[in-house]
């Protein structure tokens, strides 16, 4: 059994009636609230596929590693999870080269920075095909409308 | 995990072909260009032969292999566009992102990890058994485990199939085996999450009881500043009566009176009792004296209820004889202790020191009562005296404050009693109600009405308004009555034959609520009786030896007796409900909402709390052996509200909460 999930346990989300399960137990223990029940909630949150739910998972989190500094290392990892799965890259690879620099050999962190450069790479390239298109265009508007005004003088 | 990680990567490859520039699509581009040129050169010539064209392709095809170069191109991004937009953008996501964000110093400070299990374990354990799925899952494999196990036979062992099986079944309860010792790891660090909480709330728990302990010393002094603007305020008022009256010369001498009497009347501190009306009082107080005034205060201490149980607010060396009786008004208010010494000397139980002491009967009291300001006393001397506490010339927080400044504090134990100024309690006394023929054993009042037991072997019943009393109960009449009407013989007066019964109290506790009567006697019987009729209505039989007190409430009866039991009956049907039994006979017994206190012969008070079903000590005993101290017996108990005192036989009175 490995120690920590792969982006694909993050990916499947689970149905309404489990995490309404791990909501109300989170509910139930109110202000006490263990350690183990706040992340089993907001694992489940992260795993949805709203993103209101990942927001509020992520932000339990990172309660987590402000509150319980025994986790914060695992904790790193989770967070860099979450925020993938937000897309916020910046955030995720954050997280994840702390985890790495401090566990250069694990696996599911190494993964996740893959993932992530993949995930920058392809929807960078598309910015930059949108960019060079609308570039291209402009120049083609440009182009015309230089020679149309080169032709009425 | 291994397939999921693969799993994963196929999962990925729809993801790419959704994409504008797929890399896919181009890759197979290019091996289709690839494939087309050697098919047209292939028939002609072995493709090594024509090395420029393989170069060419090869370098198209590195050309087109995006990924790597999509990498570097990107490398120096941290992020996506989008993310970037997003980011800046959307009040929403720049909100979470503020909510959600990890600041640097705490990135910095990551202690190496050294739990048993991670979280993601953790909830991979706990989560089946949160979902009715997961339980029907776990039912499932139970239940294949028992086809499987019935089924064993059926198949030949030495078949492959069943080797595959048990070995799928060996991994299935590895797993399980695994599981179960993630969960009890969790429920360990659970139990020491809660233990590292409750040390917390511990702690916040003193801090806000010092902050209480603050508030409640605060309160007491701003009461003392009311109570002397209050003062100032009716002087001042009568400085402007006074010179009212002088100027309009009009009133005359009984009109004056007239006012007065109509002031006393109107302020309202003894408004259902008419004590005040009785001649003695009225002629004993000096037209010119201050209005009287509570010594109870306005607002009602609650920190001992803060307290541990158990733990000793006070220790006061009230006599140098031992106690002979006891009683407070309210926690912290004001209490009256009388010992063998003769004396009754009444405490202020907020500052420990002495009030006053009651000069009046010319033998030892034997019992006491406090009930707001009035108090009850019944001496040997055979009378019985009420007093008005209030009456006395007490400040709270006099000439004395100065020297002992932390007197609102919780004094030590060494506190050495202040004299007080002997005429304090001059005009205390209220009247003295002579009947009986013998000493005074108990007495108990509630309103207007009082019953005093004697060992003259009566049991007399008073009418506070009036002062006097309204008849006479003959214990031994209504035991011979009763033995004469039920055949039984339940109610004879029975002779115990405890050697010490020759020494205890024939009459050794009373209550008594309206027309309800109750008494233990010296026989072991406890008799109710009926005040209008003045008859026995029931009689109690238990006790083996003399009854030394006693208290009821509105269900049970609670009697406390020499022959070391307490019985708790029920009042409705007259039947024991409970009963339990200490090592030396109990002298005294009290009991509040929660507890059942009792002086058993011990350097302890001996506690039932009746809500835990618990068993206790309290008091000097417990740590006394620690300490190297030998306290005195306790002779005496009383409780209100957790806040109890005992009077011991060296004459020490301890306080405590309970």
């Amino acid at each position: 059994m490995t120690q920590l999930p792969y982006a694909i346990d993050a990916e499947t989300p689970l149905n309404p009636a489990e995490l309404n399960v791990l909501k109300a137990q989170y509910e139930k223990e109110g202000d006490m609230v263990g350690v183990q029940t706040k992340f089993n909630y907001a694992w489940g949150l992260v795993k949805s596929n709203v993103r209101a739910d990942q927001h509020l998972g992520v932000m339990l989190l990172s309660e987590i590693f402000r509150t319980s500094p025994e986790r914060r290392r695992e904790c790193l990892y989770y967070l860099a999870l979450g925020n993938y799965k937000l897309g916020n890259y910046g955030e995720a690879r954050r997280y994840n080269d702390l985890l790495l620099d401090k566990e250069p050999h694990n696996l599911q962190a190494s993964n996740l920075g893959a993932l992530i450069d993949d995930k920058v790479a392809k929807e960078g390239l598309m910015g930059v095909a949108i960019i060079s298109g609308v570039a291209v265009a402009a120049g083609v508007i440009g182009g015309v409308l230089l020679r149309n005004l080169g032709r009425k003088r | 995990m291994a397939d999921d990680h693969n799993a994963f990567h196929d999962d990925l490859g729809p993801e790419d072909d959704t994409s504008i520039v797929s890399t896919r699509g181009l890759e197979h581009f290019s091996r289709k260009v690839t494939t087309t040129a050697s098919h047209l050169i292939g028939p002609l010539a072995d493709p090594n032969a024509h090395p420029q064209y393989a170069n060419a392709m090869s370098e198209i095809a590195r050309q087109i292999q995006r990924p790597s170069i999509q990498r570097s191109m990107f490398s120096m991004a941290r992020t996506t566009p989008t993310d970037l937009v997003r980011s800046k953008l959307s009040a929403r996501e720049i909100q979470s992102r503020a909510l959600s964000y990890v600041p640097e110093e705490l990135l910095e400070n990551i202690p190496e990890g050294d739990n048993s299990y991670s979280l993601f374990q953790g909830f991979k354990a706990t989560f089946p058994e949160l979902t009715d799925e997961g339980k029907k899952h776990r039912r499932r494999v139970s239940r294949g485990r028992k086809l499987l196990d019935d089924h064993h036979h059926a198949i030949s062992p030495d078949s492959p199939h069943a080797v595959q099986k048990l070995r799928k079944e060996k991994g299935s309860m590895m797993h399980e085996l695994e599981m179960l010792s993630i969960r009890k790891n969790m429920a360990s660090s659970e139990i020491r999450e809660i233990d590292n909480k409750i040390a917390n709330l511990a702690g916040m728990r003193k801090i806000i009881l010092e902050r209480l302990a603050g508030l409640e010393q605060e309160e007491a002094l701003m009461e003392h500043d009311i109570l002397d603007v209050e003062a100032r305020l009716e002087e001042a008022q009568d400085l402007v009566a006074e010179t009212e009256t002088t100027v309009l010369h009009t009133p005359t001498h009984s009109d004056d009176d007239l006012v007065k009497d109509e002031e006393e009347e109107g302020s309202g501190f003894m408004s259902q009792s008419i004590y005040e009306k009785l001649p003695s009082s009225n002629t004993s107080t000096p037209s010119k004296s201050k209005k009287p005034k509570s010594i109870r205060r306005k607002s009602m201490p609650i920190l001992h209820e803060h307290f541990e149980p158990g733990t000793s607010i006070r220790e006061i060396r009230a006599h140098p004889d031992s106690i002979t009786a006891l009683d407070f008004d309210a926690p912290f208010g004001t209490m009256v202790t009388a010992a063998m010494d003769d004396s009754v000397r009444v405490w202020d139980l907020n500052a420990g020191r002495c009030i006053g002491v009651l000069d009046g009967h010319t033998a030892s009291v034997r019992t006491l009562q406090v009930e707001d300001n009035i108090l009850a006393t019944g001496g040997m001397d055979a009378t019985i005296r009420l007093w008005d506490l209030s009456k006395s010339h007490y400040d709270p927080h006099g000439n004395q404050v100065e020297e002992d400044d932390d007197g609102m504090a919780f004094g030590n134990a060494n506190d050495q009693p202040v004299d007080p100024p002997a005429d304090s309690m001059a005009d205390c006394g209220l009247f003295t109600l002579q009947a009986h023929v013998d000493e005074i054993t108990a007495l108990h009042f509630r309103g207007d009405v009082l019953v005093s037991g004697s060992a003259d072997k009566t049991i007399r019943h008073w009418d506070l308004e009036k002062g006097r009393c309204v008849q006479t109960l003959d214990v031994m009449w209504a035991a011979a009555q009763a033995s004469a009407t039920t055949s039984t013989g339940e109610g004879t007066w029975r002779q115990t034959s405890r050697a010490s019964d020759r020494t205890a109290d024939f009459v050794g506790a009373l209550q008594v609520f309206d027309s309800a009567l109750a008494c233990g006697t010296a026989d072991g019987m406890v008799r109710l009786w009926d005040l209008r009729s003045g008859q026995v209505t029931r009689s109690l039989v238990g006790h083996t030896g003399p009854v030394t007190c006693l208290q009821f409430d509105d269900v049970h009866l609670v009697t406390g007796s020499l022959d070391r039991s307490i019985r708790i009956w029920d009042l409705r049907t007259g039947s024991i409900y409970d009963a339990y039994a200490y090592e030396n006979p109990i002298t005294s017994m009290m009991f509040d909402a929660r507890r059942i206190v009792c002086a058993a012969g011990e350097d302890v008070v001996k506690v039932y709390d009746k809500v835990e079903g618990r068993q206790w000590d309290c008091g000097a005993g417990v740590t006394g052996a620690e300490e190297g101290k030998t306290p005195a017996i306790v002779e005496r108990v009383r409780i209100r509200d957790g806040y109890m005192i005992e009077g011991r036989r060296d004459g020490v009175v301890g306080v405590w909460t309970c």
